[in-house]
């Protein structure tokens, strides 16, 4: 703005103090949102000092990096940092995977009766929340006597004694895959198919007069203008890989921790279920993820930028 | 696309395979509507309950450590979607006066928070100096104000013509005259699909209760639903009710809400998706 003053100075803008008067009631309207995230985002930031400090119970100390050289240290932590990154990658990639093979084959449904009912459908467990979905499937994958699929796989002789799925640590992480397909595979598809509507139906109609078979439509139109749309979806999602919780936490337990702790289950766990928990160690785990969610998210923006010639934020 | 085609194999197998795709997303959920009447517990499918009871719904209104959760569910979704939408608004406007000092200023103030946040430990530490711990007001203060449906608000502010702004301030309206009379009689579809998304995460909400409240008196449904059948822990009660009975009608309860909305307002569930790129 202040290059166009420079530019043009026959175009005389009003003196600040007068436009900021012409706003009040503007800057009124903006003060409880200013006074909102003031309280509940920026005051937490400065908390963030607390990693460099030990905070046990109402001993607070400075330290130094002491909680950061710790935290390397940790085998727990390493352990947890894994886990995140290989949970969070591998469900997004499924997810969208799934959603992207689902899109396509749905949009070839001639009956549009029947693809708004199957989208309906599909779309509904989005809105059930993860506790409820984990309650769900605890009692169908239960081992007891009215556990859903362990009796009706031995009632067909699969299995003669029954699997407990969730405390499996070879289970655990195919079955979280597949819960969460469930949850949110179909809400996936609506980014896709807000793509799909805007492709030019001439071109398909072109194609099947050139003799292209459906599979090649799909190959040749339909995938290569979802293509923009995948990266663009996977670029997103890439930038909160770190912040996966509540699918994690309202399904794992103590006896699969090797294979599900993620970061923030990890923070929570040394915090409340610690019996004196150390504040400043678990602020620093949360400001080594912050910092490292912090380029993921820059890193997002830059390639968006390029893919789609705008960012994320 | 227009014309009508032959039906060929290729429909027949699409067709097939995505009825199976429609049943694996139902059977789980009739199986739970149907077992929640159901007197006996069975691990069968049916298709209608072979002992039909209302004996969980009954317990669950009887029982206060049931109901009471409930009824703070519905509480605090409510006021948590009222102040949200009302930040959400407000926000929203000022961003769009792109003449007003500052207005760059505030837009950098809200993003940063997309960018960096203090962490789970410095919030609670936060909350908890505000009195917020076991409190189930945090719910509403956690979630009242959403910096992402603050901007999808703006966008669609932005699609209003500005001639009728310009008409209301030669009428002579305040700034919160044309807010009220103007602007949000016109936002109506976007109030619906930015309402509802507020209302979904504040009631399907259950990690904040678990790190922040521990009274029993304070907190929400999907908690109390989590805690009775992943730690078993189940409230003893008036009615004769078998657990199994108990555990499926309170998830039907859980998921009620939206489940008898969503036909309805499918339209706006959807919207508020596609007006800003994705949202997890």
């Amino acid at each position: 703005m202040s290059n166009n003053q420079d530019t043009t100075p026959v175009v005389h803008k009003k003196p600040l103090k007068l436009r900021m008067w012409n706003y009040r009631g503007f800057y009124l309207m903006a003060l409880p949102v200013f006074i909102f995230v003031l309280i509940i985002y920026y005051w937490p930031m400065l908390g963030v000092r607390y990693s460099f400090y030990s905070y046990k119970l109402r001993d607070i100390h400075f330290v130094g990096l002491d909680n950061f050289t710790q935290l390397f240290k940790e085998k727990e932590f390493w352990s947890s940092f894994r886990n995140t990154l290989i949970i969070s990658i591998v469900k997004l990639l499924l997810n969208t995977f799934v959603a992207v093979i689902i899109s396509i084959f749905l949009n070839e449904m001639t009956s549009m009766i029947c693809k708004k009912f199957i989208q309906t459908v599909i779309y509904l467990p989005h809105f059930m929340s993860y506790a409820v979905v984990a309650a769900i499937f605890t009692l169908f994958l239960s081992t007891s006597s009215t556990g859903f699929v362990n009796e009706t796989l031995k009632s067909m002789g699969i299995i003669t004694k029954s699997i407990d799925f969730l405390h499996s640590k070879t289970m655990w992480r195919p079955i979280f895959y597949l819960i969460n397909l469930w949850k949110e595979t179909g809400w996936g598809t609506v980014i896709f198919f807000a793509t799909l509507s805007g492709i030019n139906t001439e071109q398909y109609e072109a194609a099947s007069i050139d003799g292209a078979t459906r599979l090649q439509r799909i190959r040749y139109i339909t995938f290569p203008a979802l293509s923009n749309t995948i990266i663009i979806v996977l670029i997103l999602n890439l930038a909160k890989v770190l912040n996966i919780f509540e699918p994690v936490f309202v399904l794992y337990n103590s006896r699969v921790l090797e294979v599900s702790d993620v970061i923030s289950t990890y923070i929570y766990r040394k915090t409340f279920l610690t019996a004196i928990p150390d504040y400043g160690y678990t602020t620093a785990v949360g400001l080594f993820k912050s910092l490292v969610g912090c380029v993921l998210m820059l890193a997002s923006d830059i390639a968006s930028k390029k893919v789609r010639g705008r960012g994320i934020i | 696309m227009g014309k009508k085609q032959k039906l060929t194999l290729f429909d027949v197998i699409n067709y097939i395979v995505f009825i199976l795709l429609a049943l694996i997303i139902i059977i789980p959920i009739w199986k739970v509507v149907v077992d929640s009447f159901n007197a006996v517990g069975v691990y069968k499918f049916q298709l209608w309950p072979s002992d039909p009871t209302f004996a969980g719904y009954l317990t669950i209104m009887s029982t206060a450590k049931l109901a009471r959760p409930f009824i703070n569910s519905v509480v605090t979704t409510i006021i948590g979607t009222l102040i949200g939408l009302i930040m959400a608004t407000l926000g929203g406007y000022v961003l769009c006066q792109y003449e007003m000092p500052g207005r760059n200023l505030f837009s950098y103030f809200l993003l940063f928070t997309m960018i960096f946040s203090g962490g789970m430990i410095p919030e609670y530490l936060v909350m908890k100096q505000l009195g917020l711990v076991d409190n189930m007001w945090i719910l509403v203060v956690k979630h009242g104000m959403n910096v992402y449906n603050l901007v999808l608000m703006k966008n669609f502010f932005e699609g209003i013509p500005g001639s009728l702004y310009e008409a209301a301030e030669l009428d002579g309206c305040s700034p919160m005259k044309t807010f009220t009379s103007v602007v949000l009689p016109l936002s109506k579809a976007a109030l619906a699909s930015i309402g509802l998304m507020f209302a979904v995460t504040i009631w399907n909400d259950y990690s904040t209760v678990q790190i922040y409240i521990t009274n029993p008196t304070q907190v929400n449904f999907q908690y109390q639903l989590r805690v009775m059948i992943m730690d078993g822990d189940t409230p003893t009660t008036a009615y004769k009710v078998s657990q199994n009975t108990l555990y499926y009608a309170s998830i039907v309860c859980a998921i009620l809400p939206f489940m008898v909305a969503y036909p309805f307002l499918q339209k706006y569930f959807v919207t508020g998706v596609n007006a800003g790129a994705v949202k997890e």
